[in-house]
């Protein structure tokens, strides 16, 4: 059992460690607008102009 | 049903557009069109492109376009109020966008710079619809402004309530970070407990414990302050809320913990406890999350006086913001606008569309002397008036001013959680009295610990979190279909409305004139068209409407002619023409008749016999003339009427229990509040939005419908869920009677207890799953 003397306070060490980064990104403003990044991230940085074959398809 | 391509509205009569050779897009509107054509001149079709690909998530109504300057943007006042530096030092401004609904939207919007000049960035939130644009100094806002409005997005400038902004987003983040830590301390807790149970050694053991109780001391503490603070203020106000027994629990458990690991025993309830806490933050963050989709108070304050007024000075008539005006300015109102303070007509003669103000559906004439009221829109030619009242001495303006005391004065009224927390409260805290009275004999420290712990085990909390995510669940469908509800005290509410109070024009009826029949000899339609389409006296536009689904053309007229109350006329091919009350004289001859109405929506009929159905009592209120208030209860099958009915009277009529008001328009907005639940469906940005709990962004009765079943529904699993957990609860009290408790027996019905409430609201009822499809 002398191995938890390691793996305890690596444990929590790496617990404290996630936490902190999370308080450090809500305090950033990273969950300010948790909705639109994610359709953001759908779009391509260059979308070309519509397949005027494919327009009748509505 | 072919369906429109830009705002996916049925296209019942499709046009289609001249500049488009290779897309055939059918479109329900002119509006959607001309948005289609300047997307087409500005390569930036790609926008259908991402839209079919991706499908919408907000329905949309079809696009009404309208060329405004918005040049008091620019005003360096407004900008003053509405205007900040972001962090970067560039200035920003907030619009509020109306019509966003897509993935393409989000797409268009934030590629403003490439086609807007002078614009540095703009991003926007989606799902509050509200887009922040910075500008380099080059730009200007009112530019920003005219391009998204030809888009069809129509802008409405935020104000920068700072202070109350970064309050409620500071407000958040806190509570982010509360969560957080709970959500970790109560994961590492977990995997000390677990070994704890499974029998560990035992000093391995005494440290585990030891780092347990640490390990919960910010979740006690820090994260489950809020529970704390609302036990206190509703022990303050006198009144019992769920949360009292929450922090009872919460108190007792670390006092029981930490006096064990004092005495060296390995007990507690840390484990429970700290997960019951994670849980049940989570459950309210998710419910406050969605209660922020809509748009908050404060932010619909601004919307009604958005507007641009041209005012008298030195140098002629200039734009400025309604705000500033005064009393006794002079201004000019275009055809078309709408008049923002009461005044005097100075000079000109006109038509006055008073329906939002007072429900009227046919327009007033006026001439010059009369009095002319803030929130009236002028129909005919231009007119000079001079400013007797402006903000809240205004008819209007003293609607607004009721509406805000009203709601400032409502009480809360006491929910169902609340009620059933009073008595469940009472009877935990007698029964470990009752406990603590039998054990006394066995001495009082067994008496006290098994106390304490029939306080921790019976904590609410399955119920405590199933109520808060039912509510989420159903808010976030509602808002998915345009329903917008801004607390979730209405389901409760709307569960128990007994009478429904509909507003007739815009609410039943289409709100605008249709023309049903026309009896010629001659075909006129050509005529009509050529006649009627300068005019915007609503029986003109009904009558050019008409004539264009005729496929009319125009033909030259000379000599027209506009007289407010007494139609048009000109002359066309050598004949006078003249269109006046149901009449196209040729000549002075009668050639043709017809006949205008304000036509039902195609389901109002269905709708309202559904909410009979349902045991609704069914009325309609209205301040438009009994006899057309009357034929619209007669065909729709209303049995109650109240027609010329003032605003102020239909707060009276109104003020019942359990009532509901369905309306739009200024006219409506006192009695909206006045109700128990207010809905305003309109769909346009307007005073009403302020009165009502609920707001539509499509139009029609439709949504009423869905959103009375969805409370039903909604209590129901509430309900359930109540049963649910006061069973488990009671499970613990008889575990705690037997002394059979301990920390490992809560830590499997504490969690099995909110898991199955959990189950309970996802599945939902039937009837709640079914809704949404049709």
């Amino acid at each position: 059992m002398e191995i938890l003397i390691i793996l305890m306070p690596l444990a929590l060490g790496m617990g404290a460690l996630f936490v902190f980064l999370f308080l450090w990104a809500v305090k950033r403003g990273q969950y300010d607008d948790v909705e639109t990044p994610k359709y953001r991230m759908l779009l391509d940085e260059t979308i070309g102009p519509m397949d005027p074959k494919k327009g009748k398809e509505i | 049903m072919l369906k429109c391509a830009h705002c996916d509205e049925q296209a019942l009569r499709p046009i289609y557009s001249a500049a488009d050779g290779e897309y055939q897009f059918p479109f329900c509107c002119h509006g959607c069109l001309t948005v289609f054509e300047l997307l087409k001149e500005k390569s930036l079709t790609s926008y259908y492109k991402i839209k079919n690909a991706s499908g919408t998530f907000k329905r949309r109504s079809p696009v009404t376009t309208s060329s405004e300057t918005f040049n008091f943007l620019d005003d360096e006042r407004f900008e003053a109020t509405h205007s900040y530096l972001n962090y970067e030092g560039q200035r920003t401004m907030d619009f509020y966008l109306e019509g966003i609904h897509c993935l393409a939207c989000l797409w268009l919007i934030e590629k403003l710079p490439e086609y807007v000049e002078g614009v540095a960035s703009a991003k926007l939130d989606i799902e509050k619809s509200v887009v922040s644009v910075v500008i380099a100094h080059t730009g200007k806002f009112s530019r920003v402004a005219q391009e998204l409005n030809q888009l069809g997005y129509r802008p409405h400038a935020l104000a920068n309530s700072n202070q109350a902004k970064d309050l409620r987003i500071q407000e958040e983040k806190k509570y982010l970070k509360r969560l957080g830590i709970a959500g970790a301390a109560a994961g590492n807790i977990m995997i000390y407990s677990f070994s704890l149970y499974a029998g560990a050694d035992k000093s391995v053991a005494s440290l585990f414990n030891a780092l347990t109780v640490i390990l919960a001391i910010p979740v006690f503490t820090y994260s489950a302050w809020p529970f704390y603070q609302s036990a206190i203020t509703s022990i303050r106000n006198k009144t019992l809320s769920i949360d009292i027994p929450i922090a009872l629990s919460l108190l007792m458990g670390f006092i029981m913990g930490g006096w064990n690991l004092w005495h060296g025993q390995e007990e507690n309830y840390f484990d429970s406890l700290t997960t019951l806490v994670f849980l049940l933050l989570l459950s309210r963050y998710f419910l406050k999350k969605i209660q922020d989709k809509g748009l908050s108070l404060t932010d619909l304050h601004f919307f009604y006086r958005n507007e641009s007024v041209q005012r008298q000075s030195t140098n002629g008539f200039e734009e400025v913001y309604s705000d500033f005006l005064n009393q006794g300015d002079i201004i000019k109102v275009h055809r078309e606008e709408f008049i923002p303070a009461d005044g005097i007509v100075l000079a000109g003669s006109s038509l006055m569309n008073n329906s939002l103000l007072t429900g009227e559906s046919i327009p007033v004439k006026v001439d010059v002397g009369a009095q002319v009221f803030s929130g009236t829109q002028n129909l005919g030619d231009e007119l000079i008036i001079q400013i007797t009242k402006v903000a809240h001495e205004t008819r209007l303006g003293k609607i607004l001013k009721n509406v805000e005391q009203g709601w400032a004065l409502r009480s809360r009224t006491v929910d169902l959680t609340s009620t059933v927390a009073k008595y469940f409260t009472l009877c935990v805290v007698l029964m470990s009295l009752l406990l603590f009275a039998i054990l006394l004999p066995e001495g009082m420290e067994i008496a006290l610990t098994r106390a304490m712990t029939l306080l921790i085990v019976t904590c609410p909390c399955a119920l405590a979190i199933s109520v808060p995510l039912t509510f989420h669940r159903s808010l976030s469908q509602a808002s998915k279909h345009g329903i917008f509800i801004k607390s979730d005290e209405v389901f409760e509410k709307l569960a128990k409305v007994k009478e429904i109070f509909l507003d007739k024009t815009g609410t039943i009826t289409l709100g605008r004139l249709q023309v049903i029949n026309l009896n010629s000899q001659v075909p006129v339609n050509n005529i009509i068209y050529s006649l009627e389409k300068k005019s915007r006296h609503p029986v003109g536009r009904a009558l050019v409407e008409f004539a264009l689904e005729q496929s009319a053309k125009p033909l030259e007229v000379t000599e027209y002619l506009e007289i407010p109350g007494l139609g048009v006329q000109g002359i066309i091919n050598g004949k006078l023409y003249h269109i006046s009350r149901g009449e196209i004289r040729e000549n002075g001859k009668v050639i043709a008749t017809f006949q205008v109405q304000d036509v039902l929506r195609y389901d109002s009929k269905t709708i309202i016999s559904h909410f009979k159905k349902l045991g609704h009592k069914v009325s309609i209120i209205s301040g438009d003339r009994r006899e057309v208030v009357e034929q619209v209860a007669r065909e729709t099958g209303i049995d109650n009427s109240y027609a010329e009915i003032s605003p102020e009277e239909k707060v009276k009529i109104i003020k019942t229990n359990d009532s509901l008001m369905v309306g739009d328009g200024a006219n409506d907005a006192m009695a909206l509040e006045a109700a128990s639940v207010g809905i305003a469906v309109s769909g346009a940005m307007d005073i009403s939005l302020r009165a009502a709990d609920v707001y539509l962004t499509t139009p029609g009765l439709v949504s009423v419908e869905k959103i009375l079943i969805l409370s039903r529904e909604t209590m129901q699993v509430v309900k359930r869920n109540l049963i649910l957990s006061l069973c488990y609860n009671s499970l613990s009290v008889v575990f705690v009677f037997m002394g059979m408790i301990s920390p490992l027996v809560a830590a499997i019905i504490m969690p099995a207890s909110s898991l199955t409430v959990l189950i309970s609201t996802l599945l939902g009822t039937k009837k709640m799953r079914s809704l949404w499809k049709s």
